[in-house]
């Protein structure tokens, strides 16, 4: 679901056409290193850490991390949250990631 | 938490609504990165990472690895909340719609609480064995059904009696664990009424077994009751599976609250409380039978492994709702002990609490350190030991350091220590001497040493005493380690005890009376203090042999260790003795010396004839075990890694650090072994003097079982390896085949040798 999120964004962003950052995603991404990243795993819980390392495989190392999960499959909130700090999410279990940032650079920095 | 919900586009996005909760900042939003990340994935090449400067690849491994089950305590199960679980039925109240099948659940849950408990007891967190237990979780719910509220209750009230002794003992340190109870809810209101609910319920059930049996006997009912139950044939069954649960569970609230009482009051009823939880799990273990057979279907696997009489799995529990709570420590693995083991622990904890219920709360120190020492020997768990520890700190250790009678020194503890355990007490109680200057003086003395050390109060040896206690409460490993480290602080109070008095008193020849009485007492605090040192060095090697720490290779340096310490002690011991003797004398207002008396005098007191019995075997030992390492060759093979030096050193170092004995060092072990000969070796036999000495020490002590078993086996030792020695000393040096093993067959440190020709 978060998947078809993405790409309508995206096309969103070329649909647009203000193509403004070019460059490759590896550099893209290496701009995204110390932002607040959040990442929703298969077990319905989120991940919210500053964006610390990223491998080949797609696993994700978050420092200062916040555990959220909800106290309910079927209803999203209340939230309950606790501190983890150093965290690696392997690639298997990432259902969704998100990076914190402001509208104006949204459209630009997350182009594929 | 959410001061505000993500952003506008995240509906106009389609975001997923669980992000909204979330918030980003004030001027932010949460943009998708996945395509991204993606893409780049793809772009990076084997083995590269994307990081940043402050990145350490080491630091990287402490990650804590999500989903993965060692490492993730919050992996979400089958539940996300206990109120979830609930909501999807997974702890019904009542169980069952059918009264027989609820029956049957609600014993399932008290025996699988049981096992849980048991587990917890050895060293799982409270989290995940008790607390796994839906119903406890949410004790409230359990109210209309009054079999299962009236269990969780109680079983909640004993969690917390248990945690309190633990942590009052603080005995636990290895296993900290176990009083972790974040989080918790452990603390309810009303439990102090958990045993009247629990007698109530009692009595309820006890009125329908008796129905019940008047039912099948054709008698009229005395008493309008509903059965327990819908099956007639069954009712008698459960109801007695029941009482004995219910009752088991109620004697053992008891023994743990009577332990509590001070001063040793409640020890007698604790004894009578332990004696029926006996008969009761008892009861219970009958009650297995009857609980597999009342349903047709049977089920899987082995009985054995069942957490549960009937070997059904229990209803409400669920141990990874709780795993959260015992962060930050990653989850542990957990096996619920089966229902038999888990009776089988209770069998050896309650049997544990009655040895230490027995003590006859013996003000003497000496008496007390062999009780738990003797204590230690059944390798109690830590629950017993923690009883032990409460039981020693409340009442032995203050009857200890506080019977005092005299106003001044009465709330001094450090005196009535000495008097008590240095054996002065008659002698200065009675005396004058406690209104006497100079033994205000001596208060003085010691009250300055105290302070100079930084103590501000009199407690530092008072503390000595509550330390040594302490430690021997702990377990073995534990246990070896602090008294190790503990000898330093003996030491160090001898040495400034010393110091102290000679500043104080000099070399003073003076004829007064008082000053020489001071001087003695001195002296005996002296002596105390030494003798204490070398008790618990001796405690300290031997406990090495318990925990397997000695490799054949090294007895040789580790029994002759234990001969130094050994002679010491027995010194000290025996120069004790002499003196107290000497003070008991004195206050029997001096007989006339009659040549009875005098040849009484003059005999080593039984106790010291015992540690030499002790010495004999250990200088044995250590003399055939330097006389094979220096004539034949197969067993002088020195190791590659270490040194005998460097073993040496590792074996003994907290020892040698503290001076114990003094001028005992490697090269005095290394002169007393080189000359071992079998030659010399043949001349002289320790072994026959332990064998004599044991045997005649043996009538000193028979009212004394624990010793004289202990003589036996000293005995026993000392008569094979004698044996052994003459066999070695006739063929060893021409027979290359001969073997010679070490075996601990007939007592737990003293070696005994086997000569075997391969």
């Amino acid at each position: 679901m978060e998947q078809e999120v993405g790409e309508s964004l995206i096309q969103l962003g070329n649909s647009d056409g203000s193509n403004s950052s070019s460059s490759d995603p590896v550099t893209r991404v290496r701009k995204l290193l110390f932002r607040r990243m959040l990442v929703g795993i298969k077990d319905g819980r989120f991940f919210l850490g500053t964006f610390h390392c990223l491998d080949k495989q797609g696993n994700i190392i978050l420092q200062d991390t916040i555990e959220y999960r909800s106290t309910r499959r079927s209803s999203p909130s209340p939230m309950e949250q606790r501190c983890l700090g150093l965290v690696l999410i392997p690639s298997s279990c990432q259902n969704s990631c998100h990076v914190d940032c402001s509208v104006e650079e949204q459209l630009s920095l997350l182009k594929v | 938490m959410a001061d505000k919900p993500v952003y506008g586009e995240a509906s106009i996005d389609g975001q997923p609504s669980k992000l909204a909760s979330i918030p980003a900042s004030d001027t932010t939003v949460w943009a998708d990165a996945s395509p991204l990340l993606q893409t780049a994935c793809a772009g990076l090449r084997d083995g590269e990472l994307i990081h940043g400067d402050n990145f350490n690849l080491f630091a990287a491994m402490s990650a804590l690895e999500i989903m993965d089950p060692k490492m993730d305590s919050g992996i979400v199960c089958t539940y996300y909340s206990i109120d979830e679980a609930i909501e999807n039925g997974a702890a019904p109240v009542p169980i069952s719609l059918d009264s027989t099948i609820d029956v049957c659940r609600t014993i399932d849950i008290m025996d699988h609480l049981l096992a849980c408990e048991a587990a917890w007891h050895k060293g799982h967190s409270l989290a995940q064995t008790v607390f796994s237990c839906i119903y406890l979780l949410r004790l409230d719910r359990t109210a209309p059904h009054a079999l299962l509220h009236s269990y969780c209750r109680i079983i909640r009230a004993t969690c917390k009696a248990v945690v309190s002794v633990v942590s009052d003992a603080r005995t636990h340190e290895e296993e900290d664990l176990f009083t972790m109870t974040y989080g918790l809810p452990l603390n309810g209101d009303g439990d102090d009424k958990c045993l009247s609910i629990l007698n109530a319920v009692e009595e309820t059930i006890s009125r329908q077994l008796r129905a019940c049996k008047a039912t099948s006997s054709k008698r009229r009912l005395p008493e309008d009751l509903e059965p327990l139950q819908s099956n007639p044939n069954l009712e008698e069954g459960f109801c007695k599976a029941l009482l004995c649960r219910l009752r088991f569970r109620k004697h053992f609230f008891h023994v743990l609250s009577c332990m509590k009482r001070p001063q040793g009051r409640g020890l007698e009823s604790a004894r009578k409380h332990i004696a029926s939880c006996l008969t009761e799990l008892e009861s219970i273990l009958k009650s297995a039978d009857f609980l597999r057979s009342c349903f047709d279907e049977s089920c899987e696997g082995d009985i054995d492994d069942k957490t549960t009489a009937s070997g059904f799995e229990p209803i409400g529990f669920d141990a990874m709702l709780n795993s959260r709570l015992s962060a930050p420590t990653p989850p542990r693995a957990i096996k619920i002990l089966s229902w038999k083991k888990a009776v089988e622990y209770f069998v050896k904890l309650l049997n544990d609490l009655d040895v230490i219920c027995s003590y006859s709360l013996d003000p003497q120190l000496e008496s007390l350190l062999r009780f738990v020492v003797l204590f230690q020997k059944s390798q109690p768990d830590l629950v017993a030991r923690s009883h032990l520890q409460i039981l020693n700190h409340v009442n032995i250790v203050e009857q200890l350091l506080l019977v005092q009678d005299g106003k001044l020194y009465g709330r001094d503890p450090f005196f009535a220590v000495i008097n008590k355990a240095a054996a002065l007490p008659e002698a200065t109680k009675n005396h004058d001497i406690q209104k006497n200057e100079s033994f205000l003086q001596l208060g003085m003395v010691i009250a300055n040493f105290l302070n100079s050390n930084g103590v501000g109060n009199s407690s530092l040896p008072n503390k000595l005493v509550m330390n040594l206690l302490k430690i021997l409460c702990t377990n073995s490993a534990w246990q070896r380690r602090k008294l190790g480290k503990f000898l330093q602080d003996w030491r160090v109070i001898y040495v400034q005890l010393e110091l102290a008095f000679r500043n104080e008193y000099g070399e003073v020849s003076s004829s007064s009376n008082d000053e020489n009485t001071c001087m003695k007492i001195f002296q005996h605090i002296l002596l105390w203090v030494e003798e204490q040192t070398y008790w618990i060095a001796f405690r300290f090697l031997i406990l090495g042999f318990e925990l397997e720490l000695y490799s054949t290779g090294e007895y040789c340096m580790v029994y002759w260790y234990l001969y130094a310490v050994l002679i010491k002690l027995a010194e000290k011991t025996h120069l004790m003795m002499a003196v107290s003797h000497d003070t008991a004398k004195r206050k029997g207002k001096k007989k006339k010396d009659s040549p009875k008396d005098l040849a009484r005098e003059s005999r080593i007191p039984p106790a010291v004839l015992f540690l030499q019995c002790y010495i004999c075997l250990a200088e044995g030992l250590t003399m055939m075990l330097a006389a094979l390492r220096n004539e034949i060759p197969v067993f002088h093979s020195p190791s590659p890694f270490n040194t005998e030096h460097e073993k040496f050193v590792q074996h003994f170092e907290l020892l040698q650090r503290a001076c114990i004995p003094d001028y005992v060092s490697y090269s005095s072990y290394k002169e007393s072994t080189t000359h071992a000969r079998f030659s010399t070796l043949a001349m002289y036999n320790y072994f026959k003097d332990a064998q004599r000495i044991a045997k005649e020490v043996k009538s000193s002590f028979s009212n004394d079982p624990e010793r004289l078993a202990e003589l036996r086996k000293l005995e026993q030792v000392a008569e094979h390896n004698s044996v052994a020695q003459n066999v070695i000393c006739r063929l060893g040096a021409l027979d290359p085949s001969l073997k010679v093993l070490f075996e601990f067959s007939h007592h737990p440190f003293f070696a005994t040798v086997v000569v075997k020709r391969s």
